[in-house]
């Protein structure tokens, strides 16, 4: 009976050829740029990142190149890294609890059966994307602050740890994406996603501090927003936390975990 | 094609799906009526595969739907119109639709013209109607051209003019051969779609046949009677083999028209005040069938009778 109905049903789509992933990840891209927020997020990661770091730059050099300056020229030339990872974490809830809270979600999950393929195709695309926007914030900021530093004689070289540096820009902001995307699809709330991951970010890896002893300065280490940021710095922020490869890979891990979570509770729960 | 069997849904306390067991055949629309809770939209989120079933199972043209390579061209669903994001235009909601599926893009203009969407394409669906989300609803629907189409509650927000339109376009997909399987809880509408009808109450199917069958069970007819001799025409009434009650001040006779039922009562030279032929209408019967399915009554009757004596309490009252 089957059989009979769909050969006197004229689907000219049925002739084309099998869906796969390529044509998931063309959807979410299609999402993705079809709304502002996207644009907006985007827009606001390149000025403050840059043009912060080049205001901070052009502010400072004559201090910087003075004797009594205690800080190093390396510090500032990433200074926009303090705020874009806010950026980066907005982007990536975007992504996914705006379709929870539209209940779009539904019409996602109907369209592509295969939950995870949904949670990797998302991750990607804010990955790449969050990538390419903090390594073109971090290269402007480098290019616009250096011409501040030179002028004062303290110019830095695009190379060694301020190349790594650069490219970090790019992976700190494509990992806290990622990691952002995983989490709004555990929790499922554009508020409730941001405000936890920038809690766990911003303030509880600075409180892990003050449990005392060893526990609290490896705990300092390992938060996830303190073993990122490193890679996207020259001179750290702050000196105790893990090496800039080191942390990366340390978040890397975690960033797997919590992806790892979602897609196990994406397979599980009711759409 | 969709089967269900033994389809059951549980949420933390509550028993949303009952063990449904039901077919939903090609080439007819099939009405899926009950009360708000009955379990519908859950039925329908199985159907879809976005809620696991508890137990049993439903199919899709014999599989599961998540199973399907490309779903959008199976089966076409309208579950909530209003699930859309409000800042996206309705030719990029459609865009996404399509891509996902390997739909060609040129699909995307034809299903916006189909529903009359094609002069705000562009416009950002946040600030459509309820109508025209409706519309955009059912076009995502028709999308990947499906041999079945799913449709929750589509007349919802719709003007008349929307809501016949809704009737023929479901009508066409039965003649073309389509599964066309629609929800809603307003029986008039269903009356009016629908060849088929499932009924469900309390995640309990009340009722499954077909429109003209239902109609004939449960919308049944009476003509009323008043009469200051109300005794004496009951008798005459009931003497000529007709089935009489009383209620109040007025008699009820079934089986016979009020041609038949003037005839003999006036031969008697009985004075009639009212000769009226009465159809219990089918929002009534459905009314009546759901009665003790409806979520707020779920503990006012303690005794519990079966959803299907309440419906031979309607014919009780006819005859």
């Amino acid at each position: 009976m089957t059989a009979a109905v769909e050969a006197r049903t004229p689907t000219p789509a049925a002739a084309t050829r099998t869906p796969g992933f390529v044509d998931v990840l063309r959807a979410e891209w299609v999402k993705m740029v079809s709304v502002r927020s996207t644009w907006w997020t985007v827009a606001t990661t390149f000025l403050i990142g840059a043009g912060l770091t080049i205001l901070m730059c052009w502010g400072n050099a004559d201090w910087l190149a003075s004797p009594e300056a205690d800080e190093s020229p390396g510090s500032f030339i990433t200074f926009g890294t303090m705020f874009t990872p806010i950026l980066a974490v907005i982007f990536g809830a975007l992504l996914v609890t705006t379709e929870y809270g539209t209940r779009m979600i539904h019409a996602t999950f109907a369209a592509v059966p295969a939950r995870g393929k949904v949670l990797t195709a998302k991750a990607l695309l804010a990955g790449a994307v969050m990538f390419v926007v903090g390594l073109v914030t971090a290269l402007v900021a480098y290019a616009g602050g250096n011409i501040f530093f030179e002028r004062e004689g303290i110019g830095i070289a695009l190379e060694g740890d301020m190349l790594r540096a650069v490219v970090g820009g790019g992976l700190a902001l494509a990992g806290m994406a990622v990691f952002t995307v995983a989490v709004g699809f555990l929790l499922r709330h554009t508020a409730g996603t941001i405000s936890l991951v920038l809690a766990l970010i911003m303030i509880l890896g600075n409180l892990v501090n003050i449990v005392p002893g060893e526990l609290g300065e490896w705990l300092t280490k390992l938060m996830p927003g303190n073993a990122v940021m490193p890679v996207a710095n020259v001179v750290s922020f702050n000196p105790n936390l893990l090496e800039p490869w080191t942390g990366f890979a340390v978040f890397l891990a975690e960033c797997a975990a919590v992806v790892a979570v979602a897609w196990v509770m994406l397979r599980r729960r009711d759409a | 094609m969709i089967r269900a069997e033994a389809l059951t849904k549980r949420f933390r306390d509550a028993l949303a799906v009952d063990g449904l067991d039901f077919t939903v055949e090609p080439g007819r629309v099939t009405g899926f009526l009950g009360p708000n809770g009955a379990g519908k939209s859950t039925t329908m989120r199985m159907i879809l595969g976005l809620d696991a079933p508890t137990s049993g199972r439903v199919t899709v043209n014999g599989h599961r739907y998540a199973t399907s390579p490309a779903p959008l061209r199976e089966v076409g669903a309208l579950l909530d119109a209003h699930a859309i994001h409000p800042g996206r235009s309705a030719r990029d909601h459609l865009r996404w639709l399509a891509a996902s599926n390997g739909i060609p893009t040129t699909r995307v203009g034809e299903v916006l013209e189909l529903v009359g969407l094609e002069g705000v394409a562009g416009r950002r669906a946040g600030r459509f109607s309820l109508g025209m989300g409706q519309r955009l609803g059912i076009a995502a629907a028709l999308l990947g051209d499906p041999p079945v189409v799913v449709l929750d509650e589509p007349v919802n927000g719709l003007d008349p003019e929307g809501i016949r339109w809704v009737r023929e376009l479901a009508r066409e997909l039965a003649d073309e051969g389509r599964t066309v399987f629609i929800s809603s809880h307003l029986m008039s509408e269903m009356a009016l779609m629908a060849d088929h009808l499932i009924v469900i109450g309390r995640g309990r199917i009340l009722a499954d046949s077909s429109m003209a069958e239902f109609m004939a069970q449960h919308a049944a007819s009476y003509v009323r009677v008043r009469t200051p001799r109300l005794a004496e025409a009951r008798e005459l009434l009931v003497g000529s083999g007709v089935e009489v009650s009383v209620e109040g001040e007025e008699l009820r006779v079934s089986g016979r028209g009020t041609d038949a039922v003037g005839e003999l009562l006036g031969g008697h030279g009985l004075v009639l005040h009212e000769l009226t032929q009465v159809s219990a209408s089918l929002e009534e019967a459905f009314m009546t069938l759901t009665a003790d399915a409806v979520e707020y009554h779920a503990h006012s009757d303690l005794t519990g009778p079966a959803p299907h004596a309440a419906a031979g309490e309607l014919t009780g009252v006819a005859s």
